[in-house]
């Protein structure tokens, strides 16, 4: 009945186009006045805890904010020049190339329609020119670039540790070896297209081309070494090292690639200057350009996208907190689980209703805010039947990716209908070859914990 | 005119919050590991920065339209009807912000009355805790505002717009059709 009242409420709250957050508030706070004692200052309260006592989720805002910094078109591009001089010599390279570059750079920003909108607004380009058919580049690309919420970093991640209490750390950890594998199963599935439709490969540049492209992707992949690192190390926790990415973000965009900010179009090493001159002259360049940033409009607009996203992100995580809240007390997550063992719903049948459940969920709502309605019903099922939190997590998270090229409301095709200036329907046919692929993906996740669970489980045993 | 110059306040005030919050936790770990030390308040601090972000951020966030919302249903209905149904769905977010109103008016006044004061500084909890007064309300006005609009100005596309990107597809679009062009060229050829 209790589970019921909060259902309804909910839906028809979400369907009439109240924000996802407030629908999630409202239903809380309406079924606890009908059903439980508490009051309506205690409800105020745990909404303040909810935004003001969780130092992980703190990590989320830090993340977006060096993810906007690092979207710009300047990284994108030379990650994409250092990916095709690794494997542009390849027999539908240049596709390849694509996806190396679109995991390189789902892992530095962490998200995927960014990904799609800075990776394949070049490279679907490139492709064409160089004899691609146009719907094989955009959906390669639209598909490739749902990686981002399973390559660590990931803020999606982030969200799913928040709503189930599970260590973001671990959950980066196990994203990895899945991530890798998509990609490597995408390049191998383009190797056999191009076989068989004889797509064309580039000359290799030569080592020399390789290593310098190299050397300029660099600044935008340390990060990826700094996050990490720091994490795994030991050294700091998630939230701090998004505070360092976030900076660090900002002085590679500003200080390093000068592709926005005070510092545009000014060279590193002016052509009539010797090299310790410049030196110098960077050097002083580094606090000018800090100073200069306060006040300078395309930095302020990287802020602001930032901090609109991130207030949404963390407006609706507060709401979804008072809902979880909700679930415990109400303990509906258990009388649903009862109700499973009763059926007699084996770990795998269960397994199969979370797919089903979430591929139909992401046609209507964006992947952070399914994952926080859902994480609280399904993790206690999920525990109660035996299956492992970290992979519970995974499996979302390839859900999610799956539910960004699922038509309508797939975040990805309407990206890359953004770039391509074709209709939705036709972007939808140029992505089904691949979600067909991502589904037997998601079936291999499923199954198999072993290739999620794998690296978090060395770890540990490295560490004991 | 004022209006403007609120709006320009609240944007460079909640942009301002991000960067601080991310300052703060930067300089804590610079000092941890440069210096061995740290600020003992920096936590505290922190989260509470976090608190006024989100909940000041709320109604500017309605304002840019950033909330998520699912108008896949919505859409489909004759304007008439649509703006019947926006209004419903604002006054429930209305009956949302004064539930949160009379919850936090209350609790803050006990606080006042107790006069608890934070973990690791001098002042007094309830003064940090306004703004969950000053959020919802400034989340009230917006909406109210909202609900006026959709009378006034005949204006139903309150909650959503569907947010890209920022792509310079125009050029990109351009591209592609040049190279459909030189292809068709070479082909007659």
């Amino acid at each position: 009945m209790t589970a019921a009242i909060l259902f309804l409420i909910l839906l028809i709250c979400i369907f009439l186009e109240v924000p996802v957050a407030i629908s999630l508030g409202l239903s809380s706070i309406i079924t606890i006045l009908l059903f439980s004692g508490d009051s309506l200052a205690s409800i105020s309260l745990k909404l303040f805890e909810a935004t003001s006592e969780h130092y992980t989720l703190l990590a989320i805002p830090f993340f977006i904010l060096s993810s906007s910094f690092l979207s710009t078109g300047g990284v994108a591009r030379r990650l994409i020049d250092f990916a095709t001089s690794c494997v542009g010599h390849v027999r539908g390279g240049l596709a390849m190339a694509s996806v190396l570059a679109c995991m390189l750079f789902a892992a530095v920003s962490g998200s995927s329609p960014a990904t799609v909108a800075a990776i394949g607004s070049i490279v679907i380009v490139g492709m064409v020119r160089n004899g691609y058919p146009m719907s094989f580049a955009t959906g390669t690309v639209s598909t490739a670039g749902t990686l981002g919420i399973l390559i660590p970093p990931s803020i999606v991640m982030l969200v799913y540790a928040a709503a189930t209490e599970v260590s973001a750390a671990r959950m980066f950890m196990a994203g990895f070896i899945p991530g890798l594998m998509m990609g490597l199963i995408l390049m191998i599935a383009i190797y056999v297209v191009a076989r068989y439709k004889d797509l064309p490969s580039l000359p290799f540049p030569g080592f020399k081309t390789l290593v310098q492209n190299s050397a300029r992707a660099a600044g935008g992949l340390m990060l990826l070494v700094i996050v990490l690192g720091a994490i795994y190390g030991g050294v700091t926790s998630p939230t701090e090292a998004a505070a360092v990415a976030a900076v660090y973000g900002f002085l590679v965009s500003v200080w390093g690639y000068r592709d926005i900010g005070p510092l545009k179009g000014v060279a590193w090493k002016k052509d009539d200057e010797s090299i310790a001159y410049a030196m110098v002259r960077n050097a002083f360049l580094l606090p000018w350009s800090i100073i200069r940033s306060v006040t300078h409009p395309e930095i302020a607009n990287v802020v602001k996208d930032a901090s609109k996203v991130s207030v949404m992100l963390l407006f609706v995580i507060a709401n979804a907190m008072l809902f979880a809240h909700v679930l415990t007390t109400e303990r509906i997550p258990h009388e649903i689980t009862e109700l499973i063992v009763h059926w007699g719903l084996p770990a795998w049948g269960f397994l199969i209703v979370v797919n089903i459940l979430l591929l139909l969920a992401g046609n209507f709502m964006e992947p952070s805010a399914i994952l926080l309605i859902m994480a609280p019903i399904l993790f206690p099922i999920a525990m109660q039947l035996g299956i492992d939190p970290i992979h519970l997590g995974i499996i979302m998270v390839v859900n999610m990716e799956l539910g960004m090229l699922t038509p309508p409301v797939g975040l990805n095709l309407f990206v890359a209908a953004g770039i391509t200036r074709k209709p939705i329907g036709w972007v939808i046919r140029s992505c089904l070859p691949w979600l067909a692929l991502m589904l037997c993906f998601l079936m291999l996740i499923t199954y198999v914990p072993s290739i999620s669970l794998f690296l978090p489980e060395y770890i540990d045993s490295l560490q004991n | 005119m004022l209006v403007k110059m609120f709006h320009r306040l609240e944007e460079v005030l909640i942009g301002g919050l991000l960067v601080a919050v991310t300052l703060l936790v930067f300089i804590e770990v610079v000092l941890r590991f440069g210096f061995n030390s740290g600020l003992h308040w920096a936590q505290e601090v922190t989260l509470l920065l976090n608190a006024w972000f989100v909940l000041l951020g709320a109604s500017w966030a309605l304002r840019e339209k950033a909330h998520i919302c699912v108008n896949a249903l919505v859409r489909v209905f004759p304007h008439r009807i649509r703006k019947i149904v926006t209004s419903v769905a604002i006054l429930a977010c209305i009956g949302y912000v004064l539930l949160f109103l009379q919850g936090s008016w209350i609790y803050l006044s006990k606080m006042k009355m107790i006069g608890i004061e934070l973990e690791d500084l001098p002042i007094p909890k309830w003064t940090v805790m306004t703004v969950l007064l000053i959020g919802f309300g400034m989340l009230g006005i917006r909406l109210l505002m909202m609900l006026w609009d959709v009378w006034r100005n005949d204006q139903v596309e309150q909650f959503h717009h569907t947010e890209l990107p920022a792509l310079d597809s125009d050029s990109i679009a351009q591209q592609l059709s040049d190279v459909a062009w030189s292809d068709k060229k070479a082909g007659e050829k």
